[in-house]
């Protein structure tokens, strides 16, 4: 009896947790895709969702919030979308240039080089948004040991049109977001330890337990993903993503492209993850058919086979799912004229051999038969000036003016700290199918302070990439953010090597010239008599 | 001793003052008396010093200056079976030497090739139009992106479908070396740049067109598309050149376009990595080292046969006359503007390039050796974090291991220009002034006559007008000159005809003009003077600029200009002057009718690759020495007015 009422105090004790969030839920998904340059293309997802959590309201910042108590949901991580009032967050980490046209649209859309946060928080009076956000960045970069803390005012923009709220909008305060890249950011092994972290069963059981570093971080893409959302009719979903591309061929003895879990990740799935609702692999089938899957799957939905791994009926671990090309010795890599498989590919690059100036150009290429209208997104930091009178959009070197509209430009500004946030350029481009456009522009080079320089001072600064968005209105498209790779720019650099040499010389000019001019100020001028 | 401390102590007061002035004088008095000595001594010292670059006193051994490069610090993979990849190409593309395949169709089965491997690969259509015609070819390349490299930065390795070994030699093994190396490299996820693979048509404007449409710097006379593939800014490149069937060294190209020169990190680390990891000695050039050269043919010797053997087997007259070869290989094609390969055409773009060229042997090295060489040579720049940089842009390599810095060659031609300066200053101080022999102490005393005549110093105008006019027109015929030169009726049959008739008319028309410009009047300073001071001072700035941006032109111009222009003189005798004249109209304008061969390639070079030598020439040399000419014919027709 005694003992009985002991557990019912206890379970009073507990309930008050597990009162605010009805209940966490858990699951995991791998999906697998082989490509068709014999690459393959995996996505881990492990989502946690709070059932019934609400976003905290900025505007009781400033009292007491609510404790905090969960099972699965990851408290570091919880702790800080409290602390800052965040609505939705999504920070990736990616290493390598998504190839859209050999690999197709990436599962999860952030796939832009390095380092891409962005936060949609609500306005509050208590702590502005800026204040909240660079918090929330230091908060970050602590968490993920990244140099997020480097996403400041010079990198921040809040472009809404190419990053809506991806929820619900809470109605408890105006919503403001916050974007930030930072392309030369790498992705390596410290940033997937805190990452593991976050998982209710880390590495030791799940899908989780593929995720070798040493295979990861060999791929020839890879990148991660943290994704906070609030549905209204679901809670906060937590969403954490890892992708990678491995390339079978080139890690196969005899470049063939046959590929199993094994091979992939050097590791296999002993146990699955007690707590998970749902665990499940699932490998999309080629559309050919010389194929041939092990263990043959069970279901077969719209060219997917799904293995569910708690269900062990047709799955015994230690599991392995193998796909091979039997027909084939090695792999035959397509052959020129390849299509893209995306309807849209793009190519940016900046032309120009001198430091001072250059043009910026990017080139549309409209793979589909019919028409696309594409949202088109620059922030440049200010290290680029883009001169908007020398805009011009082409198609076979015939200017097509008609096809660029909603042109939003907004220069450099000058922020409080004296640092100029970037510049950020927004249309419309509407590109008839079948048809390459081109968009130029002309850009001037910063001349940076020499304090601004970095250390590798000769390596030039990366430029993030610009994004391609499909538009809010259109529906009939069905495609998702295309971010085209990072630029290296190379501004006026004095050089570094030998700052005593340039300090010496510059320094004695310098003395010349004032003193000679000091000399001529400052003397008396008489006639003085010389005898012969 | 009192006179010393005296000397030192600090003037005071307006003394002080007129101390100084009248030391300033007596300086000025003192280096004017002494002009011709200090200008012949400054003449001779530098062109001593010219002629001793090949000492081993003003060169020092190479060293690796950027730490990140760890040449030849890495394991290579490259093996026996890339090797025999390598051997298949070679195979299938003497076929293709067989067949005779157009360049269309050369570049279509590269680009299968390279399509085979996995790789993003295009073909590049070009044609250049120049006053010789149009010149057109098609490139293949190719684009590895590099796994997890956001593809910023890229290395290139190319080879020309021609060898630079010339007459014709195509680059069959060199193209070979690049087809599998993308096949071998593609398998190693250690790159952090992608590499771009180019099999550029023929010799030089394949690349030309290829590189000029991936920096989107296409020139008027260019037609060519976008190229289809692009990869991020390109740091470093190696130009592959290897015709023969096997090789001894491999010989290392490195001047670029304009006189431009590669980062010497990277020959450097190139001499290392394959010295260590190949087993190949480096050379420059194809000049095999006196050392390697004793079990070959004897060269021809530079010595007469009465010089005794000794002195001509000495070892410091051996490497004296093997630095010597080197020296003047660079200078001739930094001089000229010219590269001296593929990779020379890069330089204008920052990017670091060599061609490695294997000289032709009978053994003992081949595929596995170059494999391997290229491998750890393209580790190295995999390995730079930033640019190659440190101000290594300088220097005369004297010999592989050897080179000048720029503080050891610099100052011989600028002091051969100070000289000139001097003397062109001191031509305008003499040209200020007249001496008179006064008329009252010539005709006071008849029986005075052993005493010398006394006069004075009398100022006079020196009126620069007719001067600078003989300048700028001398000048404006330049350039008339060479729009002629570039024009398409010199290109065509009336060449034999044109360019003697062009050299005629240049060396005639400026004594036709001469007698509108002659001034006689008496007090003033004769035009002849104030022309050579001009000429001399405007000869010597352009010798000391130059001496920064192309250190070998600004050489041969101090040889070739120095001297004559210095000496230039009015003569007294028609004979003489006419002589004089018809000298330097040869020097100045000769290079027309002795030699074509040059012209011609000049112009090519002006036409398709922007190298400025043909304007240059025709611009800024041949007008300076005929304004040495024309002061010779002014002078005499002055005087005999």
């Amino acid at each position: 009896m005694r003992r009985a009422s002991v557990w019912i105090f206890l379970a009073y004790l507990c309930t008050p947790s597990f009162a605010l969030y009805q209940e966490e839920l858990y699951r995991e998904d791998l999906r697998i895709q082989p490509l068709r340059d014999g690459r393959v293309s995996t996505t881990f997802s492990f989502v946690t969702v709070l059932e019934g959590a609400v976003p905290r309201n900025p505007k009781a910042l400033g009292q007491l919030d609510e404790s905090q108590h969960y099972a699965l949901f990851p408290l570091t991580l919880g702790q800080i979308l409290r602390e800052y009032a965040i609505t939705e967050l999504h920070l990736t980490l990616n290493a390598g240039k998504w190839n859209y046209d050999n690999w197709g649209h990436p599962h999860e859309a952030g796939v832009g080089t390095g380092a891409e946060l962005w936060a949609w928080m609500g306005a509050s009076e208590v702590t502005t948004v800026d204040d909240r956000w660079s918090g929330l960045r230091n908060a970050l970069s602590g968490l993920f040991c990244a140099s997020l803390g480097s996403l400041d005012s010079r990198r921040t923009l809040s472009p809404t049109v190419a990053f809506p709220l991806s929820g619900s909008a809470p109605t408890f305060a105006p919503h403001e977001l916050r974007h930030a890249t930072l392309p030369s950011e790498n992705v390596c092994t410290e940033n997937l330890t805190p990452f593991l972290k976050l998982l209710p069963c880390k590495s030791h059981a799940g899908l989780a337990a593929l995720l070798n570093p040493q295979k990861v971080f060999d791929a020839d893409w890879h990148g991660m993903g943290i994704h906070v959302i609030w549905k209204e009719d679901i809670g906060v979903e937590l969403k954490l993503t890892l992708q990678a591309v491995f390339n079978p061929v080139r890690t196969s003895a005899g470049k063939r492209r046959d590929w199993n879990l094994q091979s992939l990740f050097d590791r296999s799935i002993e146990r699955s993850c007690p707590v998970a609702s749902s665990s499940s692999i699932t490998v999309v089938l080629p559309e050919e058919t010389d194929y041939q899957i092990i263990p043959d799957y069970p279901a077969h939905v719209d060219g997917l086979a799904i293995f569910d791994l708690p269900s062990s009926s047709n799955f015994t671990f230690p599991s392995n799912i193998a796909m091979n090309w039997p027909s084939e010795h090695s792999f035959q890599y397509p052959l020129p004229p390849l299509t893209p498989v995306t309807p849209l590919s793009v190519k940016r690059t900046i032309h120009g051999t001198t430091q001072t100036r250059g043009v910026l150009s990017v080139f549309v290429t409209n793979n589909s038969p019919q028409e696309i209208s594409a949202g088109y997104l620059e922030m440049m930091p200010a290290l680029l000036t883009l001169w908007m009178h020398t805009l011009k959009v082409e198609i076979n070197a015939q200017i097509r003016n008609d096809l660029l509209s909603g042109l939003k430009y907004h220069p450099p500004s000058l922020q409080s700290n004296d640092r100029l946030s970037p510049s950020m350029l927004q249309a419309v481009l509407t590109i008839p199918p079948q048809t390459t456009l081109k968009i130029s522009m002309e850009v001037n080079k910063a001349f940076l302070k020499y304090t601004e320089h970095p250390p590798d001072a000769m390596r030039g600064w990366d430029l993030p990439g610009a994004v391609f968005f499909p538009l809010p209105q259109s529906s009939r498209d069905n495609w998702e953010r295309i971010y085209t790779p990072t630029l290296l720019v190379d501004l006026p650099t004095p050089d570094f090597s030998m700052p005593y040499n340039v300090i010496i010389l510059s320094c004695t000019l310098m003395t010349l010239i004032f003193g000679s001019i000091f000399n001529l100020l400052t003397r008396k001028w008489v006639v003085v008599e010389i005898q012969e | 001793m009192d006179r010393i401390r005296g000397f030192l102590r600090r003037p005071r007061s307006s003394d002080a003052n007129v101390a100084r002035l009248r030391r300033r004088k007596q300086a000025a008095a003192y280096i004017h008396r002494n002009l011709r000595k200090l200008t012949t001594t400054l003449f001779i010292i530098g062109y001593a010093w010219m002629l001793l670059f090949p000492i081993p006193l003003l060169s020092q051994g190479t060293y690796i200056d950027e730490n990140a490069l760890q040449p030849a610090q890495v394991n290579t993979y490259w093996n026996w079976g890339d090797v025999h990849t390598a051997d298949l190409q070679l195979y299938q593309l003497d076929g293709i030497q067989e067949r005779n395949l157009t360049s269309e169709q050369r570049a279509e089965f590269f680009r299968t090739e390279f399509s085979k491997l996995g790789l993003a690969a295009s073909i590049q259509n070009y044609t250049f139009s120049t006053s010789r015609g149009t010149i057109s070819g098609n490139n293949a390349y190719a684009v590895m992106s590099s796994p997890r490299a956001a593809g910023t930065e890229a290395m290139v390795i190319s080879a020309s479908w021609l060898s630079r070994a010339g007459h014709g030699t195509l680059n069959l093994r060199g193209t070979s070396t690049v087809l599998s190396l993308a096949a071998f490299l593609k398998d190693y996820s250690l790159w952090a740049k992608d590499i771009i693979f180019i099999i550029s048509d023929d010799y030089l404007h394949g690349m030309h067109a290829w590189l000029n449409a991936y920096h989107g710097t296409i020139p008027s006379n260019l037609y060519t598309d976008p190229l289809e593939h692009t990869s991020g800014v390109i740091w470093t490149a190696l130009n592959i050149d290897y015709s023969s069937h096997s090789f001894s060294h491999l010989g290392v190209f490195h001047e670029g376009l304009n006189g431009r020169l590669p980062n010497q990190d990277l020959i450097n680390s190139f001499r290392l990595i394959s010295h260590y990891t190949g087993g190949v000695p480096m050379t420059v050039y194809d000049h095999l080292e006196p050392s390697d050269t004793v079990g070959r043919l004897p060269e021809q010797s530079v010595f007469p046969s009465w010089v005794p053997p000794f002195i001509q087997q000495s070892p410091q007259l051996q490497q004296y006359r093997y630095h010597l070869r080197n020296v003047v290989r660079h200078i001739g094609y930094q001089a000229r503007g010219m590269c001296s390969g593929v990779h020379g055409l890069m330089h204008q773009f920052r990017i670091d390039a060599i061609t490695l060229f294997a000289v032709p042997a009978d053994g003992p090295h081949g595929f596995h050796a170059l494999g391997r060489i290229v491998e750890s040579t393209l580790r190295t720049m995999n390995n730079l974090l930033e640019r190659l940089h440190a101000s290594f842009f300088f220097y005369i390599l004297t010999s592989p291991g050897t080179f000048m810095k720029i503080g050891m060659f610099l100052p011989s031609a600028i002091l051969v220009s100070v000289a000139m300066l001097f003397k062109g200053l001191g031509e305008w101080v003499t040209a200020g002034w007249v001496y008179e022999i006064s008329e009252v102490s010539s005709k006071g005393n008849e029986t005075e006559k052993s005493s010398p005549a006394k006069g004075t110093w009398r100022n006079r105008r020196r009126p620069l007008l007719s001067a600078l006019i003989v300048v700028v027109t001398t000048h404006v015929l330049g350039v008339l000159v060479f729009n002629l030169i570039c024009s398409r009726w010199f290109a065509s049959i009336l060449r034999l005809f044109l360019a003697p008739t062009i050299f005629v008319v240049v060396s005639v028309i400026p004594p036709m003009l001469l007698p509108i410009l002659s001034t006689n009047a008496s007090e003033a300073a004769p035009t002849p003077m104030l022309l050579k001071s001009s000429n001399l001072c405007l000869a010597s700035t352009v010798i000391s600029i130059m001496s920064l941006l192309n250190f070998s032109l600004a050489a041969m111009l101090a040889i070739i200009m120095g001297v004559p222009l210095a000496t230039s003189y009015t003569s007294s005798s028609t004979v003489t002057s006419r002589l004089r004249y018809a000298c330097y109209c040869v020097l100045a304008w000769g290079w027309l009718v002795l030699a074509p061969g040059e012209v011609e390639s000049a112009i090519w070079n002006w036409e398709v690759l922007g190298v400025w030598f043909a304007p240059f020439i025709c611009i800024v040399y041949a007008p300076l020495v005929m304004q040495a000419a024309i002061v010779c014919l002014q002078g005499h027709r002055s005087m005999a007015a």
